[in-house]
């Protein structure tokens, strides 16, 4: 059976002479269609330049970029951080026909099964 | 936080400050917000001009997204919907939250309604407020 399955997040990310940049894994929803497993994910503050979306073989990477904030605010509930998360796929699924699109923060990323695992509709025929 | 009650940034900072650091700290898969169990989290600036408010809200329906400026206080409302038509059983992983939501801050001075502005991208509600003329803050010139 086709599967999307998560695996553990990348340690946080600081790079010497700038300031420590966070990486935090976003929140995701997975959901199954007849065709396509889908795969939404929460990344506020990253824009389409900022978005790397890879999948190779068994592995599907999610990467987001934000921009750091120009000022500090003076009450801070959230502090944005770059996104990283990776998914491990099984062999029946189409990563040749991957779909992403980002839209208000949020990442949907369609990935269809190939056709064999896909369910066929029988046609009876009646004699 | 109570963000209906009257606003005191250092005493909310602190108590902020202990709780991010908890927060972060567990390595947990995603940071947990809301932080404070209000939703959607925000960050606020004062300035000479006005108050900047940065609310964190991917994905709401934009026409369900409504801020409402009444006094000294702001509400801000909307809806993060689920995908329509995918039940239950379909899902294999659900980690965000989903629904509506209303939050409202007291700033604890006059704001002026028609001189509010708003955006919204990349999943970040942005809403510039502007002090009520008599809220303004004045310079005072020092006579010798």
């Amino acid at each position: 059976m086709a599967t999307v399955t998560t695996a553990t997040p990348a340690p946080t990310r600081r790079e010497p002479g700038q300031r420590a940049v966070r990486t935090v894994a976003p929140r995701v929803d997975i959901f199954e269609t007849d065709k396509a497993y889908v795969l939404v994910a929460d990344m506020p503050g990253v824009g389409p330049d900022g978005l790397d979306v890879e999948a190779e073989r068994d592995t599907l990477v999610i990467r987001g970029r934000v921009d750091p904030p120009a000022t500090r605010p003076d009450y801070q509930e959230f502090e944005l951080a770059d996104y990283f998360r990776t998914f491990s796929l099984t062999q029946d699924l189409d990563i040749d026909g991957i779909n992403a699109t980002l839209r208000d923060g949020v990442l949907r990323v369609e990935i269809p099964k190939l056709p064999q695992v896909q369910p066929k509709k029988i046609l009876v025929r009646t004699e | 936080m109570d963000t209906r009650s009257m606003w005191d940034p250092w005493q909310e900072m602190k108590r902020l400050q202990r709780e991010m650091e908890q927060v972060f700290a567990d390595g947990s898969p995603s940071w947990r917000w809301p932080l404070t169990g209000e939703y959607p989290p925000m960050n606020i600036a004062r300035g000479e001009q006005g108050i900047a408010l940065e609310a964190l809200c991917p994905g709401v329906d934009r026409a369900s997204l409504e801020i409402t400026v009444v006094g000294d206080s702001v509400t801000l409302r909307g809806e993060r919907k689920p995908e329509p038509n995918v039940p239950e059983e379909r899902y294999h992983r659900r980690e965000r939250p989903l629904g509506p939501f209303t939050r409202t801050v007291r700033f604890g001075e006059d704001l002026d309604p028609d001189r509010t502005q708003a955006s919204y991208t990349r999943g970040i509600l942005r809403v510039q407020l502007a002090r009520a003329p008599e809220a303004e803050p004045k310079k005072i010139l020092i006579q010798s």
